[in-house]
């Protein structure tokens, strides 16, 4: 691949950072030291849409979300403390959550955003939103931290550096008008951020309208399992996105980008019931993989959401029996039809309609008609089948007579008996009004 | 030392054990809504979470009947699955027994081994009330796992099978075997229980099937033979089978109208 002669290295993991790579170093001088480095190009537009993905999932968390770019999304906490039991419990779980998304991340903990930022980068995870700790904190900082976040110019920084600050404390204990006369000014500024004493509004992070999450894979695969893993990383952000909504969905639809020329293709995942829960999505569309051969191998994965349908929080105990039976029987049958086929998987309907075979649907549950008076089997033939001894049978019951149907296709002209086979069971048979005057078995009274 | 001869039941209880009682309590089942049928089920009831096999040739022997007071038991939000029945289920009759039809899965799979999955995520969801299930092709480890599911789901899967596999061995914690009686009656060989085996078949008799027979038609006797004849003379043009078909009916009870009052208009 061809790259910039003048590229430099954004970012490397700790095995190559062992090895002596740095961020900031000519890629020449990188590969010179690790010939076998394995490089990927740095994408900003993958960074914005990762940073964007996160906000999005956070918004579980808090509805104050901000994304700070180029690599920092901030949560306005103090709200939600309450609610997830307290700070540490809170970044416990937010810390978690991005491990199970797959993301090596630093946090930390302040009440300015600028401060949180600071001490992020600096390493400092200590879990304490305390005004009275903060000046400490800030003071303890290598200079290097004003780099960051704050619109400082290296050489503001290289002159800091060069007049003997080597962290926040000199800084602040240098005299301001003086700093300000030597284009310091921003470093007071930032400074009177981080520390509370100037305003530091942050824009709020909008949640999109419309789900849709794009998840380019580093290598290729055809292994469904591989693609269900990276699936729960897109499924997260959108239980996160739906959580910040209070709503569920009821379709969504997995996209696999192939290689190539080959067409995308695309899964439908009917719901059965507005759902956001990661797990329950999860089981639905490894059904529908499952059933969809792979050929081409997958290069990006991208899942999109109808629009969301309100969810309301479950009323009462959270781990009530009864909502929990119902989340089960809604997925049950949305399973059951992703794997077999919705027409597989049928309810029964009473019609009103006299004709026995048209008395019955199998489309949506319910009833909307009277139930006949007469005696009906409760199981019944597809076809009805020609008796050819019926004197063998004993009547118990009839003749119905059911004429009906003379206005649209099947007409049945009938008289309708309950008779007893020679083994004992009861059959539904009839008897065509219509020469030949044909008897016919139409069910059993099972 | 006199050798009073002392009534078994005056020994203390457990001293002796007798081989007609069920060994330890079993857990208590469903009642089944038949008396006779709770008297010889372990548990006096269906067992909660297991395999029972009903093993019947005979479609029209009354074998749905003898599951109906369960299922009209079934309530929203649990399911009551259908899983590859043979036939169509009509709507209307279950309907008219008071099976509540919104709570009804019928799942129809094309393949096998779909049936044996549907049934087993049906167990498995702990959203349904009852499973019933129909395929007689299955192996050892094909039933252990229903079995197993059934346990983990604490739900009942009532498999209906052939007459011809009660030779083969199964993990089911009870066999049944459904024959069609005299009198419209339901006979249950049970096959296999835990506990001793029993020697005949129980005879149930089912709502609308033989009842009429013995409460109606012998203090009235005239009165449904005089309905099938008035009716069998408003078809003139019958064949002589049918003809002969209708003196039958002329001798035979008219269950449905011969219902006492208060029973489901409804013979099944």
């Amino acid at each position: 691949m061809d790259r910039h002669p003048r590229a430099v290295v954004v970012a490397a993991n700790a095995a190559a950072r062992d090895a002596g790579v740095f961020p900031g170093q000519p890629l020449a001088g990188a590969l010179a030291i690790v010939p076998a480095l394995r490089l990927v190009d740095h994408d900003p537009r993958q960074a914005a849409a990762l940073l964007e993905e996160v906000a999005v999932w956070a918004g579980r968390f808090t509805p104050a979300v901000s994304i700070d770019p180029p690599d920092c999304v901030l949560l306005e906490l103090e709200s939600s403390l309450t609610l997830f039991g307290g700070l540490e419990a809170l970044l416990g779980e937010v810390r978690g959550g991005l491990a199970s998304l797959g993301l090596v991340h630093l946090d930390g903990t302040a009440p300015t955003p600028l401060a949180a930022r600071w001490l992020a980068r600096a390493g400092d995870e200590s879990a304490t939103n305390a005004h009275r700790a903060l000046d400490a904190r800030i003071r303890a900082l290598p200079l290097a931290a004003l780099a960051d976040g704050a619109g400082i110019d290296d050489t503001v920084l290289s002159l800091l550096h060069a007049i003997g600050c080597r962290s926040l404390a000199d800084v602040i204990a240098l005299p301001r008008d003086a700093l300000a006369r030597r284009q310091g000014e921003p470093v007071g500024q930032a400074i009177d951020r981080a520390l509370g004493r100037r305003p530091d509004p942050r824009p709020a992070h909008v949640p999109p309208q419309t789900y849709l999450a794009r998840l380019p894979l580093l290598v290729p695969t055809d292994r469904s399992d591989t693609l269900l893993f990276l699936l729960r990383r897109l499924l997260a952000g959108l239980s996160g996105w739906l959580g910040a909504r209070h709503a569920g969905v009821d379709r969504l639809q997995v996209i696999l980008e192939h290689e190539g020329r080959h067409p995308d293709s695309a899964l439908e995942v009917l719901c059965g019931a507005p759902c956001r829960d990661e797990q329950r999505l999860l089981v639905l569309i490894r059904e529908h993989l499952e059933r969809l051969p792979i050929t081409v191998e997958v290069d990006a994965l991208r899942l999109q959401a109808a629009a969301p349908v309100p969810l309301p929080a479950l009323p009462g105990d959270f781990f009530d029996d009864r909502n929990l039976v119902r989340e089960n029987a809604d997925l049950l049958r949305a399973r059951l039809s992703a794997r077999l086929g919705s027409e597989a998987v049928r309810q029964l309907r009473v019609r009103a309609d006299h004709r026995p075979e048209q008395a019955r649907g199998d489309a949506v549950a319910g009833s909307d008609a009277s139930l006949p008076a007469g005696a009906r089997p409760l199981w019944l033939l597809p076809q009805p089948e020609p008796l050819r001894t019926p004197d063998r049978l004993v009547l118990l019951d009839g003749p119905e007579r059911i004429e009906s149907g003379w206005w649209e296709a099947p007409e049945v002209r009938r008289d309708y008996y309950v008779a007893r086979a020679r083994n004992g069971c009861l059959l539904w048979i009839f008897r065509e009004l219509q020469a030949p005057h044909g008897w016919y078995l139409h069910g059993y009274f099972a | 030392m006199s050798a009073r001869p002392v009534p078994l039941e005056a020994l203390p209880a457990g001293l002796v054990w007798r081989g007609a009682r069920l060994a330890g309590t079993p857990p208590a089942g469903r009642p089944s809504g038949f008396a006779a049928l709770d008297a010889v089920l372990p548990g006096g009831g269906w067992p909660e979470g297991a395999l029972v096999e009903l093993l019947c040739d005979q479609p029209g022997a009354g074998e749905l009947s003898l599951l109906l007071p369960q299922m009209r038991q079934v309530a929203a939000p649990r399911w009551l699955v259908w899983v590859a029945p043979p036939f169509i289920p009509y709507a209307p009759a279950l309907a008219l027994a008071g099976v509540p039809l919104e709570r009804l899965l019928w799942v129809a799979p094309d393949r096998p081994q779909d049936i044996r999955w549907a049934a087993r995520q049906a167990l498995l969801s702990g959203s349904c009330t009852m499973v019933l299930a129909w395929q007689s092709q299955l192996d050892m480890a094909a039933l252990r796992r229903l079995q197993l599911a059934a346990e983990q789901g604490h739900t009942p899967l009532f498999l209906f099978r052939e007459r011809r596999v009660a030779s083969q061995p199964s993990p089911a914690v009870l066999r049944l075997q459904l024959e069609a009686g005299d009198d419209g009656t339901l006979s249950v060989q049970v096959l296999k229980r835990r506990g001793p085996l029993l020697a005949g078949p129980v005879h149930l008799s089912l709502a609308g099937r033989s009842a009429p027979r013995a409460t109606r038609f012998e203090p009235a006797g005239a009165a449904p033979a005089h309905r099938s004849r008035t009716r069998a003379r408003f078809r003139p043009g019958l064949s002589p089978e049918a003809q002969a078909a209708l003196q039958h009916a002329v001798a035979r009870p008219d269950p449905a109208r011969t219902r006492p009052a208060g029973q489901p208009a409804r013979v099944d």
